[in-house]
C-alpha cells in the first residue's frame, strides 16, 4: 500500500495521519456530519445567542442573531469579576495540573521500575481510588477542610483535586514508564547513572506523550469541576467559571443574552487548550489502554 | 532504594491518603451522630442516620435512576461510541477537525452544559422553537415533566461524554498493528469483516476500560442534575442520583451527620459495584499493567 | 433531639398581632439626638474595632443602601471599620455554616430566626442580645416582633424587615379577562381562574424548582383550615397532625391543583431568577397572579424591563376557605434581622440598634421593598400593593411564621418537597399527608 514500510514503531500513527488524503465513502461523511451536527448546535446556540438581544430570542428562540450585536460579549469582558474567575479557574487548574503530574510521574515510576514488597498493595491503594468518586467524598471532606486552616483558601480545592487525580494518572502512567525496556535502564546503569538519574534523564523524556495527557485530563477537568468550588468557596472573589456561570445565570437570569454570552466566554480557553493537544491525547491514551 | 520509594512515592501517596482515605473515616465517625455543622458534634444517634437512609423512598428512587442512567450510558454510548470511532480511524478529509469537534462537549463544564440545555429545552425555549417552526404543534416539557425528565437527561449525558468514549476507542484502535488489518485485505477480506473479526475483539480491552470508567462516572453524577433541576425537585422529575440525594439531604439540608452515613452507603455500593466489575470483567487488563513486565 | 424543637418553636410565633403595628404614633427622637447602646462617642477614643457584615443585599439598591448605612454608622462611630460582603441569597445559609465550622464566622449577619437559628445557638455561635437591645428599639418594635428571634427566653437576633404574605396580582390583567373584584373565597378565586384561562392568560404563576412557593399554598390553606390553637400547637412544636384540618389543607391543595390554575411548565420554574422565573411572569405579564411575601414588589422591579415596579401590582389577602377554623385575617409572614456572632465586639450591639432607627429602617423597608420592622418607619411603604399588605397586617388577628422556617431547614424541605410531589401528581393526597407527618416526626 505504502512505499514506507520500514517505519520506526514509535512514528506509526503520525504515518497514518499523514495518509489522509484520499476520500472516504459519502456514508462516511453523512454519518460524521450528522454527528457533528447534533454535537456542534448546542454549543452554536450558546455562543450565538451571546449575539442576539433579549427580545431577539424570546420573540424568536430558535433563529441566528439579526442584527449581530456585540455589546453582550463587550459588557462581560469590561467585568473586573469575569477576569477574576478567568485567573481562579487558571491557576488553580495549573497547579492542579502541574502537581498532578510531578505527584504521578514519581509515584508511576516506582510503581513500574521497582520491585519491592508491597507494591501490589500501593498499586491497588492508587486503584482503588478510582472506587471512591469525589462525589461521595465531597460531604466528610467538605467537614475536614472547613476545620483545617485550608477552609476558604484555593488549597482547599487544589489539595483534593490533585488527590482525585492520582489514580486516573497513575493508571494511565504505570504502563507508559513500565514499558521503557530494561535495556535502556541498563544501559543507562552501565554509563554510571543511577536510577534517579535514570528517571531524569531517560523516563520523563520517554513517558512525555502519557504525561501530556494526564496533564492536559487534570486541566481540564479542574477547569470544569463545580462540586469542589460548590462545596468549599463561600466567596464570589474565589469562584472559578463554572460557579461563576452558575452564580452570573441566576443572578442576570433576566438577561439571558448576556448569560450566553458569559457563558461563552468561560469555555473558550479549554477549549483552545484541547484543541491544540487533542491529537497528542489520542497518543497518550494509546499508551495506557494497550495494557 | 527504601529512601527512594519514600522519597518518589511519598508525596502521593500522603496527599492522597489524606484527601481520599481519611474522608472514608471521617464520614464513618460523623455518621453516627445528628450534627448541623454549627458546633462540635455531640448527638450521638447510633445508626439512626443510616435507617433513615435506608427506609427512605427518595433514596432508593435515586439509587434507581443511578442505576438506570449506568446502564443506558452503556447501552447507548458503547456501540454509538466504538462506530465512530472505526468510522474517525478511516483515511479521510477533515479528519482531525471532525475529531476535535466531536470531543468539544467533554471539554464544556458540566455547569455550562447545564445552563445550556435548561435555556433551550425551557417550554418556550429553541428546542420547542424549532420544532414549532417544523410543524410541530405540540409543546413539550422536556425537563419539567417526569415522564420526559429522565430521557432528556440520558440525551444530555450521552451528548457530554460520547467524545471521551471515542477518543479512547481511537486511542485503543491506534494501538492495533496496522500490519493486521493489511494482511486481512490481502487476503480479500471486506472493511466491515477487518472491523468486525480483527478490530472489534483488539478493542475490547479498551472497550472494557472505557465501561468501567463510564460506570464510576454514572455512579457521580452531580452536577448537570443540580445544575438544571435545582436543590429540591429532581427527585419528582425522576432524575436524582445518589450524589443528588446525598448533597440535598446532607449539607444542603444542614445535616452533615446524615449527610456522612449517605456517603458512606453510596461508598459501599460504589465499592461492590467496581469490585463486581473488576473481578468479573475487567479482571486481567488492570493486572496486566503491572504482570506483564517483568 | 425532639426536645429542641420545643424551644425552636416557642419562639417562632409572631406574637405582634393585634396590638403590634396598630399604635403607630410612638414618638421617638432622632438619629442623632438619641445614640442607642452605650455611649461610645462620650469616652475619648476608643480603641480601633475592625467588623465584618454579610448580607444579602445583592442588588444595586441594597448595596447602595448598605454602603450608605455603614458611612453614616461608622461617622457616628469613628473607630468603627466595617467590612460589607453581598452574598448570593441562596448561598448564604452554606457559607455562613461554612464560616462557623472554620470559626470565620462574621461579626453581623443576616438572620431568618425560628428552627435554624435555634440550631446557631446551639452551637454557640450567636450573641445573646436580650439586654443590649435599646430601650428606644424595644419601644419603636414592640415586643411581640422580637419572638421570632427568641429562644430559650433570649433575645438573639435584630429584626430588620416583616414580609407578610398575600396574592399579589396585575390589575391589568384582571381587567383584560372581566374580572370586576379580587376573590374573596375559594369559589371566587377559581372563578377568576376560569375567566384569566378563557381570555388565554396564565392564571397564577408558582416557582416550584425552589419547592417554597409551591408548600407557602398549602401553610396558607392550613391556616385557613385550622384553629388558631392548632396551628399554635404546631408552631410550639406539636408533631401531631392527626387534626382533620391538616389533611383538608391538602385536599385544597389537590382541589385547587386539579383546575391547572398554574404556569406551563411550574415544576421547573424557578421562584426570583429571571424573565422565566414566577416573579419575571408576573412582573412583564405573562402570568397574573403570584402568592408571595413582601419582598415581591422589589423582586419584580428588579424583572422587569424598565427595572420599575408594575404599576398595576396590586394585592389581595388569601382568600377564606368554606367552614374553615381559621381567622380569615390570620396571616403568615417571615422576618429578616440580623445577629452577632457570639463574641463580636460591643460595636456590633450598636450596629444593631443602629439598624432599629427610623432612618435606617426607612431606608430598608426603600432599598429591599419590604415591611420595616419599626413602627415608626412604615411612612416609608409608599408602593400600593405593600400598602394593603401593610394594613391586612395591621389588622390580622394573629401572624404566624413561614412553617419551614419554624420547624427549621430540614423538615421543613421534607415538608416542602410533599407538596411538590402532590403538584406533580407524583403523589395522592393520603401519600403527601403521610409524608408531610414523617418530615414533621423527623425533626
Amino acid at each position: 500500500m505504502s512505499a514506507i514500510t520500514a517505519e520506526p514503531k514509535e512514528t506509526r500513527h503520525y504515518r497514518r495521519e499523514s495518509k489522509s488524503g484520499g476520500w472516504g465513502s459519502p456514508i462516511v461523511y453523512f454519518v460524521a456530519l450528522c454527528m457533528i451536527a447534533i454535537t456542534i448546535a448546542p454549543v452554536l446556540y450558546i455562543i450565538l445567542g451571546g449575539f442576539r438581544s433579549n427580545s431577539q430570542i424570546t420573540t424568536d428562540p430558535a433563529a441566528f442573531p439579526n442584527p449581530w450585536m456585540v455589546e453582550n460579549y463587550a459588557t462581560v469582558l469590561k467585568m473586573p469579576l469575569f477576569w477574576r474567575m478567568m485567573w481562579n479557574s487558571t491557576y488553580i487548574a495549573l497547579i492542579t495540573a502541574l502537581a498532578v503530574v510531578v505527584l504521578g510521574v514519581m509515584a508511576s515510576f516506582v510503581l513500574a521500575r521497582y520491585k519491592f514488597k508491597g507494591r501490589n498493595a500501593m498499586y491497588m491503594l492508587f486503584a482503588s481510588g478510582m472506587m471512591f468518586p469525589l462525589a461521595v467524598a465531597i460531604t466528610p471532606l467538605y467537614i475536614m477542610i472547613t476545620k483545617s486552616p485550608l477552609a476558604g483558601t484555593s488549597w482547599g480545592v487544589i489539595l483534593p483535586q490533585i488527590a482525585f487525580s492520582l489514580p486516573q494518572t497513575i493508571i494511565i502512567l504505570v504502563p507508559f514508564l513500565a514499558a521503557i525496556p530494561m535495556e535502556i535502564e541498563e544501559a543507562a546503569t552501565v554509563d554510571g547513572c543511577s536510577r534517579l538519574g535514570f528517571f531524569g534523564r531517560m523516563v520523563i523524556p520517554l513517558s512525555m506523550p502519557g504525561v501530556i495527557t494526564v496533564g492536559i485530563l487534570s486541566f481540564v477537568g479542574s477547569w470544569n469541576s463545580y462540586m469542589l468550588p460548590l462545596y468549599m468557596f463561600a466567596s464570589e472573589e474565589q469562584y472559578t467559571l463554572p460557579r461563576g456561570v452558575a452564580m452570573f445565570s441566576s443572578n442576570h437570569s433576566q438577561d439571558t443574552a448576556q448569560v450566553l454570552a458569559f457563558t461563552t466566554l468561560s469555555m473558550i480557553p479549554a477549549l483552545i487548550f484541547f484543541s491544540i493537544f487533542e491529537r497528542r491525547i489520542v497518543g497518550g491514551l494509546t499508551g495506557a489502554v494497550k495494557g | 532504594m527504601g529512601l527512594e520509594i519514600g522519597l518518589l512515592a511519598g508525596p502521593a501517596i500522603i496527599v492522597f491518603v489524606l484527601f481520599v482515605i481519611v474522608p472514608v473515616f471521617v464520614a464513618l465517625y460523623y455518621g453516627f451522630f445528628s450534627w448541623k455543622g454549627y458546633g462540635p458534634a455531640t448527638d450521638f444517634v447510633g445508626l439512626a442516620n443510616y435507617k433513615w437512609t435506608l427506609t427512605n423512598k427518595d433514596f432508593w428512587d435515586s439509587v434507581l435512576h443511578t442505576g438506570l442512567i449506568a446502564v443506558l450510558s452503556l447501552l447507548f454510548q458503547g456501540p454509538l461510541a466504538i462506530l465512530l470511532a472505526l468510522l474517525l480511524n478511516q483515511k479521510m478529509r477533515g479528519r482531525s477537525l471532525i475529531r476535535v469537534l466531536i470531543f468539544v462537549p467533554y471539554v464544556i463544564s458540566e455547569a455550562i452544559v447545564g445552563i445550556g440545555f435548561s435555556l433551550m429545552l425551557q417550554d418556550a425555549g429553541a428546542v420547542n422553537g424549532l420544532l414549532h417552526k417544523l410543524g410541530v404543534d405540540q409543546t413539550i416539557s422536556w425537563i419539567s415533566s417526569p415522564k420526559v425528565a429522565i430521557w432528556t437527561l440520558m440525551f444530555i449525558i450521552t451528548w457530554k461524554y460520547i467524545g471521551f468514549a471515542v477518543i479512547l476507542m481511537l486511542a485503543g484502535l491506534q494501538g492495533i498493528p496496522e500490519e493486521l488489518s493489511e494482511a486481512a485485505a490481502i487476503d480479500g477480506a471486506s472493511y466491515w469483516q477487518i472491523q468486525r473479526h480483527i478490530m472489534l475483539p483488539l478493542l475490547t480491552p479498551t472497550i472494557k476500560i472505557w465501561a468501567f470508567l463510564s460506570l464510576i462516572g454514572s455512579m457521580q453524577l452531580f452536577d448537570l442534575v443540580y445544575i438544571i433541576w435545582g436543590q429540591y425537585i429532581a427527585a419528582t422529575a425522576g432524575t436524582s442520583t445518589m450524589a443528588y440525594f446525598m448533597a440535598q439531604n446532607g449539607r444542603l439540608s444542614g445535616q452533615l451527620g446524615r449527610g456522612s452515613a449517605i456517603a458512606i452507603i453510596v461508598f459501599i455500593i460504589s465499592l461492590i459495584v467496581s469490585l463486581g466489575y473488576q473481578r468479573f470483567v475487567l479482571n486481567r487488563d488492570t493486572e496486566g499493567a503491572l504482570t506483564d513486565k517483568k | 433531639m425532639r426536645s429542641s424543637l420545643k424551644t425552636v418553636a416557642v419562639s417562632a410565633v409572631i406574637a405582634m398581632a393585634m396590638s403590634g403595628l396598630a399604635a403607630c404614633s410612638t414618638p421617638t427622637g432622632t438619629e442623632s439626638s438619641n445614640a442607642p447602646g452605650t455611649d461610645a462617642q462620650s469616652t475619648a477614643a476608643p480603641a480601633a474595632v475592625t467588623m465584618t457584615f454579610w448580607h444579602n443585599g445583592t442588588g444595586d439598591k441594597s448595596l447602595a443602601y448598605w454602603d450608605q448605612v455603614i458611612k453614616d454608622f461608622t461617622a457616628k462611630y469613628p473607630n468603627v471599620t466595617i467590612t460589607p460582603q453581598a452574598v448570593q441569597n441562596e448561598d448564604f445559609d452554606g457559607k455562613l455554616q461554612a464560616a462557623m465550622q472554620a470559626n470565620t464566622t462574621p461579626d453581623i449577619f443576616l438572620q431568618r430566626g425560628g428552627g435554624k437559628m435555634a440550631d446557631m445557638v446551639k452551637g454557640g455561635q450567636v450573641m445573646d442580645i436580650t439586654d443590649v437591645v435599646s430601650a428606644a428599639t424595644k419601644t419603636a418594635y414592640g415586643e411581640g416582633v422580637f419572638a421570632a428571634y427568641t429562644t430559650g427566653g433570649k433575645i438573639y437576633g435584630m429584626p430588620a424587615a416583616l414580609t407578610p404574605e398575600g396574592i399579589f396580582y396585575s390589575k391589568d390583567l384582571f381587567d383584560q379577562a372581566g374580572i370586576t373584584a379580587t376573590p374573596t373565597d375559594i369559589a371566587s378565586l377559581n372563578a377568576a381562574v376560569d375567566k384569566l384561562k378563557a381570555a388565554g392568560i396564565a392564571p397564577i404563576s408558582l416557582g416550584a424548582k425552589d419547592a417554597w412557593p409551591a408548600a407557602h399554598w398549602y401553610y396558607q390553606f392550613s391556616l385557613r383550615e385550622c384553629s388558631q390553637a392548632v396551628v399554635d400547637a404546631f408552631i410550639a412544636g406539636s408533631t401531631d397532625l392527626s387534626d382533620p384540618c391538616w389533611k383538608k389543607a391538602v385536599q385544597d391543595v389537590a382541589d385547587l391543583n386539579a383546575t391547572n390554575p398554574w404556569n406551563q411548565g411550574f415544576l421547573t420554574t424557578s421562584a426570583q431568577t429571571g424573565a422565566g422565573s414566577s416573579a419575571g411572569l408576573l412582573a412583564n405579564h405573562q402570568a397574573s397572579m403570584e402568592l408571595m411575601g413582601a419582598w415581591e414588589p422589589g423582586v419584580l422591579g428588579g424583572l422587569t424591563e424598565d427595572q420599575e415596579i408594575p404599576a398595576d401590582l396590586q394585592l389581595f389577602p388569601f382568600p377564606a376557605v368554606a367552614g374553615g377554623q381559621g381567622d380569615p385575617s390570620a396571616m403568615m409572614a417571615g422576618l429578616d434581622g440580623y445577629s452577632c456572632k457570639k463574641d463580636a465586639p460591643q460595636a456590633c450591639v450598636d450596629f444593631l440598634n443602629f439598624l432599629a432607627e427610623k432612618p435606617q429602617q426607612e431606608g430598608y423597608a426603600t432599598a429591599y421593598g419590604s415591611l420595616p420592622a419599626s413602627k415608626d418607619a412604615t411612612g416609608a411603604v409608599t408602593e400600593p400593593s405593600l400598602k394593603s399588605l401593610l394594613t391586612g397586617f395591621q389588622n390580622a388577628k394573629y401572624v404566624v411564621l413561614w412553617f419551614d422556617t419554624s420547624l427549621g431547614q430540614d423538615a421543613g424541605n421534607g415538608l416542602n418537597q410533599a407538596i411538590v410531589n402532590l403538584l406533580a401528581g407524583q403523589m395522592t393526597v393520603d401519600q403527601t399527608m403521610a409524608a408531610i407527618q414523617s418530615a414533621v416526626k423527623s425533626v
